[in-house]
């Protein structure tokens, strides 16, 4: 032990699989484990980090990653030795997933094992594992668990598993009866700021974190992107006006 | 009546029901279950005097009237949440946009901080950047503040003032004076000030809630 109370690390006594501290995990890696790029902040030993394009992945990556949304945000590190990763000062946990399924925040997914298939969630912004293996996520203070029935708001909510995907719940019940005919008309009072959540029914757990400050604008944008090509013709030129008009008005704002 | 629950250093569980309403600031809640509803409030149950008093402070942080039969999770921006419970003793004196939440059995109210140290106490609002004005809170019931880090409570007694700078300064409570004293030397008129020039001196009697570190919400 340090003056500090800080304690000194090697590469014998760093944990196995298991935290350092709430916002640092140790992965005693022995082949390959996926890793967001930037979640890395220390290795010990002989260990090589790959873009998930090298060639000899090929296989590995047609296998257990089916997002190519997202490859551009991860590395596959393989070899051996003890790798830290660490996110914003976030509290950092491991999950192990057995035969299961769950869900994440695609930001606060740090690493998983190849055990795992990494899918795309229906949710835009949401990553899905399925199978055997454990994963490692980052969350703003820690995870609390909750059961369904439950509504979220959309920046709280970090994951769920094993329930179905939730639903868009929209709540204007405010709106309703004599006052609040007059604020639909004279605009009073406004938006409570929490019409819209995320409505979960069914069996399962849905964890949450303190909400998040800022939404990763970067996931959005590319999830928006990647749904472009569901859209027709028309439906493109439709999105072109929307945009159009929307950047003359910033222009002029 | 089950009271505010702490679920972790970030969150908190508030039971609502008939008679067991309260008010929060916009966009906290984080999850709810049973029929709970979020209405917006221009008055935060102050009336209508207090909403003119706060428009005209700029002390208008947005909250929403929070009804129905349910539980409710608050928590924002991964800050510390603190409960504080009153019971109709004393007045708890804390800046708008750090109340989460307040029981609407609360009385809330609006102080002009040139009340309490006069022309010191306009000075302090605008050295601090904490405004004119703080919300006031009496009764009795419970209220939760976010900080950053959470809060440490500091005892004020009539012999032992306590000296707080002003952006660790959370809330207070009690009968308590408050002025702002400043510590301007050559140094700081040449720009090699020790950074800690004004301090805010709590004296009488009472508790001051601070947190450790000098970030605003």
């Amino acid at each position: 032990m340090s003056t500090f109370g800080t304690r000194t690390w090697n590469p014998g006594t760093l944990p196995s699989n298991d935290n350092v501290n709430p916002y640092a995990f140790s992965v005693d890696l022995n082949g390959q484990w996926f890793a967001q790029k930037g979640k890395m902040i220390a290795y010990y030993g002989q260990i090589k980090f790959e873009a998930l394009s090298a060639g000899p992945l090929d296989s590995l990556v047609a296998h257990t990653f089916n997002s190519p949304l997202y490859a551009q945000d991860w590395i596959v590190a393989q070899g051996q030795g003890k790798l830290l990763l660490a996110d914003r000062g976030y509290d950092v946990n491991s999950f192990d997933l057995d035969n299961g399924n769950l869900t994440v925040r695609a930001g606060n997914l740090l690493a998983f094992e190849p055990g795992l298939e990494l899918k795309q969630s229906i949710i835009p912004g949401f990553l899905t594992l399925i199978g055997t293996g454990r994963f490692v996520a980052a969350s703003n203070g820690p995870v609390h668990f909750v059961e369904p029935p439950i509504r979220v708001d959309p920046q709280a909510l970090l994951g769920w598993a094993d329930c179905p995907s939730p639903c868009h719940h929209y709540d204007h019940s405010y709106m309703r009866g004599a006052f609040g005919a007059a604020r639909m008309v004279f605009g009073i009072g406004g938006q409570s700021g929490e019409e819209h959540q995320f409505d979960f029914t069914g069996q399962g757990t849905v964890l949450m974190q303190s909400s998040e400050a800022v939404m990763n604008e970067d996931t959005l944008l590319r999830d928006l992107e990647g749904q472009i090509g569901l859209v027709g013709t028309s439906g493109l030129q439709r999105l072109q006006n929307t945009i159009n008009q929307r950047l003359s008005a910033e222009r002029q704002g | 009546m089950p009271g505010y629950q702490s679920i972790n250093a970030k969150m908190l569980q508030v039971p609502i029901g008939p008679g067991q309403e309260v008010y929060s600031k916009r966009g906290a809640m984080l999850a709810y279950a049973g029929p709970v509803s979020f209405a917006p409030t221009a008055t935060a149950g102050q009336g209508l005097g207090g909403t003119l008093g706060r428009a005209v402070a700029g002390e208008r942080t947005a909250m929403m009237h929070v009804t129905g039969q349910g539980s409710v999770l608050f928590g924002q921006s991964g800050m510390d949440v603190t409960v504080i419970d009153l019971n109709g003793a004393d007045t708890l004196y804390v800046e708008a946009d750090r109340l989460l939440v307040h029981d609407a059995s609360l009385q809330v109210g609006t102080m002009f901080m040139g009340e309490q140290g006069g022309v010191r106490g306009i000075v302090r609002g605008a050295v601090t950047g904490q405004g004119l004005f703080t919300s006031t809170l009496t009764g009795h019931g419970s209220c939760a503040l976010l900080s950053h880090g959470g809060v440490m409570e500091l005892p004020i007694g009539p012999q032992r003032p306590v000296h707080v700078d002003p952006q660790a300064y959370v809330a207070h409570r009690g009968q308590v004076q408050n002025k702002l004293t400043t510590a301007v030397g050559l140094r700081d008129l040449v720009g090699r000030g020790s950074g800690e020039a004004f301090q805010l001196e709590l004296s009488g009697t009472g508790v001051v809630y601070i947190q450790a570190s000098e970030r605003k919400i």
